[in-house]
């Protein structure tokens, strides 16, 4: 579980070579200004409204994500193909074109339509929808697939319509793993939204981007504690609805486990058959119902107040034609430099991110008081875009892979040491406990009694999130010479189109080979031993 | 890089909305058609939310027809915005202003700063960098191995231009530390991270330099100048190719005239001036871009 750590023997050997140590007098600065942000009520007011519009963007494009997902899911439903027309092929079809959108980041969805729609607000949603609604349509059609087909053949049987049984066989189960999925998509809606702005598509990133741009840490720090605020405030609240509701936890508990690619072997199911009695289901129920009827009319007024206007998605821009472009020239890039240097990256970001959560967890194992403390460094670590981790490190590193990696895994870092905590703490273990009896010491007690058993389930995690980072390998571009990315980037704003389209088909492979390798890892890590 | 307008730091006039003002304040319907202007981001958005404001004031007292500014996160997003209409006139670079250009056929280029006709880029370095000063393009090889910045991907004189010096010195982008030069964004990014010491040097616009030499922001115990470029063509006003079918016959010509009309003289039009670094604003042509087309061509910035 910690050996992924392994690639920290490299980084450290390569990091003395890499410091200069030039800007730590502006590193000074900042750490300062983050006890002293700027209350000036300008700066207060922009960062509000910046991130009314961060806000805004992540949650009307995980709605649209959501019913978009929900649709495209039960297109793609082999069970319910084969219910309804006797035929599977469409749904294999359907789901091996949604790899393609599934496989180009949020960020490259937003660049590209904003090429060819102009500034609208709807791009930004729209670059948060296709490609999250492709992921939320595969987990959801796996999850149905998965599902025990008795109850559906047997309803069919009975005579009731296709769609009715469906809805009869399938919703119940499903309802716990759709709606903790989509609890997740919803905390990574926020920080993509927040990316695209640092990205220049509006909301608070753009704003954190120009303050750090212009070295104007205290305006930053003003924004930074405002997402902090915001993002905390949603993970507990989501956390505290899935207790409440009775949804299962994202990773492993005891053996069952669920992982954002769907709940394995029933996992959906365990949650309910748990404790759900009568009584509590039904104030579920009215608990779900009035969440949506809030929900609903809050889409529509945010849509409103952003002046989103859907059917601008419809009015392309055609791209000019700028002449000579050749294929000779996206020939000569550098292909075979560019692509390993971006698997190189991915391979250090995810090692790093990977092994670096439980070890930093048994380090501190034996103070209780260093526990707050690694929980904020890794709740800024989420919130904080990797393209401004990165730039502040290069006020302390040299640009280079090595650079992007550390930006890109301290990113991931967060996001997997969260959860690797809370079901650490979910975790019932006896094992750990009977060896602290023992007298075993506390980082060996947790090593031995509580990691091992949560190992799989977390390194299967980990394979997911390594072929997220392969995608997010592109947002570390600007640290240079990070392969695909800096190219990308370098491309776009010579809009060279022709280039930019062989790096996305270039980027796509890469995703779709590196989610289908992370796929079997998870498979082989989750196989009953 | 970065594309959308921002949306306009500190100004929020109308209570907590959640409208971008780039959205907010756009005609769709028959409405008086606003102008649009815009300009690349070359310096502090603090400078810039400064300056433009006032050329949307300006241009609006003498125009008669309502105008404001749309602030944008980078150069390829003012590209970008302007061909997508949604800019309607404004201040480029040499080579973002080719970009825009090419992009959108018949675009005008409309004025230029009397500075703009020979500009001149800064090779800056950090005094501990152990750099000293450089005679000519061939003195550039000293800046081999050493951690180098330029502003934007797409800026003339913090890019474009040096990277021909740079070349005709014999230094390419892999001969700095890391194998990459850095991409700071801006001009006073750039002096501020060469001052700091994050960057070795760097290379900066004449005028943001001077500027920053006289407001004190430029520490001359820390940061000096080693090099200055010869001169080539760069910044320009450049108009949509329909602002006379949308704002009246002749409105090119109008608007091409009250810029050309600001003068010292006068309080308002002074302090504009003075913020752009210029005495007076004259016509230009396209064709006085033709060398900034090349170099952009050679280093694939233009293709």
């Amino acid at each position: 579980m910690v050996a992924p750590a392994l690639v920290l023997i490299p980084v450290l050997v390569l990091l003395p070579g890499l410091v200069h140590g030039g800007g730590i007098d502006l590193l000074k600065e900042f750490l300062q200004a983050a006890i002293t942000p700027s209350l000036d009520p300008l700066v207060l007011g922009s960062a509000v409204s910046g991130l009314g519009v961060t806000v805004g963007i992540a949650l009307l494009g995980w709605a649209a994500s959501a019913l978009l997902g929900l649709a495209l899911a039960l297109a793609s439903s082999r069970q319910v193909w084969s219910s309804c027309c006797g035929q599977t092929w469409p749904a294999n079809f359907l789901r091996r074109l949604l790899a393609v959108p599934r496989s180009i980041h949020e960020l490259l969805w937003g660049l590209l339509l904003l090429q060819l729609i102009g500034l609208q607000p709807a791009v930004a949603i729209a670059a948060i929808a296709i490609p999250y609604a492709a992921l939320v349509a595969r987990v959801l059609s796996d999850q149905i697939d998965a599902l025990p087909s008795g109850a559906l053949a047997a309803l069919r049987c009975a005579g009731v319509a296709a769609p009715q049984a469906l809805v009869t066989a399938l919703g119940p189960p499903l309802l716990p793993g759709l709606l903790s999925y989509g609890g997740y998509r919803l905390e990574c809606a926020l920080r993509s939204a927040t990316l695209l702005g640092v990205f220049g598509l509006g909301g608070l990133g753009t704003e954190l981007k120009l303050c750090l741009q212009s070295l104007e840490f205290h305006e930053l720090w003003t924004g930074l504690w405002l997402l902090l605020a915001v993002m905390l405030l949603l993970e507990t609240g989501l956390a505290g609805l899935r207790r409440r509701w009775l949804m299962p936890r994202r990773l492993g508990l005891g053996g069952l486990t669920f992982t954002p690619l769907g709940p394995e072997s029933g996992a959906g199911t365990r949650g309910m058959g748990q404790t759900a009695r009568p009584d509590d289901l039904g104030r579920r129920g009215r608990e779900m119902v009035l969440a949506l009827v809030v929900l609903g009319p809050l889409l529509v007024w945010l849509a409103r107040a952003m002046g989103v206007q859907p059917l601008a998605l419809l009015h392309w821009q055609p791209l000019p034609n700028l002449g000579g472009s050749s294929w000779a020239s996206v020939l000569a890039l550098p292909w075979p430099q560019l692509v390993g240097s971006t698997l190189l990256l991915t391979l250090v970001a995810a090692g790093l991110a990977v092994g670096l959560a439980p070890l930093l967890l048994l380090v501190i194992a034996p103070w209780p008081w260093a526990r707050p403390l690694l929980q904020l460094t890794w709740a800024l670590a989420r919130l904080w875009p990797p393209p401004l981790s990165a730039l502040l490190l290069l006020l302390l590193l040299k640009p280079g892979l090595v650079t992007a990696a550390l930006a890109l895994g301290f990113h991931n870092l967060g996001i997997l040491g969260r959860l690797l905590l809370e079901a650490s703490d979910d975790y019932q273990a006896p094992a750990e406990i009977a060896l602290q009896g023992a007298g075993v010491g506390p980082r060996l007690a947790l090593f031995y009694g509580r990691f091992s058993g949560l190992a799989r389930s977390y390194l299967a995690y980990g394979a997911y999130r390594s072929d997220v980072m392969l995608r997010e390998s592109v947002v570390v571009g600007l640290v240079g010479a990070a392969g695909l990315g800096t190219q990308l980037l370098e491309s776009l704003s010579s809009f060279a189109w022709d280039q930019l389209l062989g790096l996305l088909v270039v980027y796509a492979l890469l995703t779709l080979v590196g989610e289908d390798l992370s796929d079997r890892a998870r498979l082989q890590l989750l196989a009953p031993a | 890089m970065v594309l959308l307008p921002a949306a306009l730091p500190g100004g929020n006039p109308g209570g907590p909305s959640l409208l971008p003002p780039a959205r907010a304040e756009q005609p769709r319907s028959q409405a008086k058609p606003v102008l649009r202007i815009g300009a690349i981001p070359d310096q502090k958005p603090e400078k810039l939310n400064r300056l433009y404001p006032l050329v949307a004031a300006e241009l609006e007292r003498q125009l008669g027809v309502p105008v404001t500014y749309v602030p944008v996160v980078d150069y390829t997003a003012a590209v970008t915005a302007f061909r997508t209409g949604d800019l309607d006139l404004v201040w480029f670079g040499g080579l973002t202003g080719v970009q825009a250009r090419l992009q959108k056929p018949g675009a005008q280029v409309l004025a230029q700063r009397d500075i703009d006709v020979a500009f001149h880029s800064i090779f800056i370095a950090n005094t501990g960098s152990g750099l000293k000063q450089i005679r000519d393009v061939k003195g550039l090889t000293a800046l081999k191995g050493k951690r180098f910045t330029f502003g934007s991907e797409s800026s003339t004189s913090g890019r474009l231009m040096p990277q021909y010096f740079l070349a005709k010195g014999g230094v390419k982008l892999a001969d700095f530390a890391g194998g990459a030069p850095g991409f700071s964004g801006s001009h006073d990014t750039t002096i501020a991270l060469v001052q700091s010491g994050a960057y070795d040097a760097g290379v900066v616009n004449e005028q943001v330099w001077s500027t920053n030499l006289r407001d004190g922001r430029a520490n001359r115990a820390k940061v000096v100048a080693i090099w200055r470029t010869p001169g080539y063509p760069d910044y320009h006003w450049i108009g949509q190719p329909n602002l006379d079918q949308r704002f009246g016959k002749g409105f090119s010509r109008k608007l091409q005239g009250a810029i050309l009309s600001w003068r010292t003289s006068n309080p308002l039009q002074k302090q504009i001036l003075t913020l752009f670094g210029a005495q007076q604003f004259s016509k230009a042509t396209a064709a006085s871009y033709k060398q900034i087309e090349q170099v952009g061509r050679q280093i694939g910035k233009i293709r």
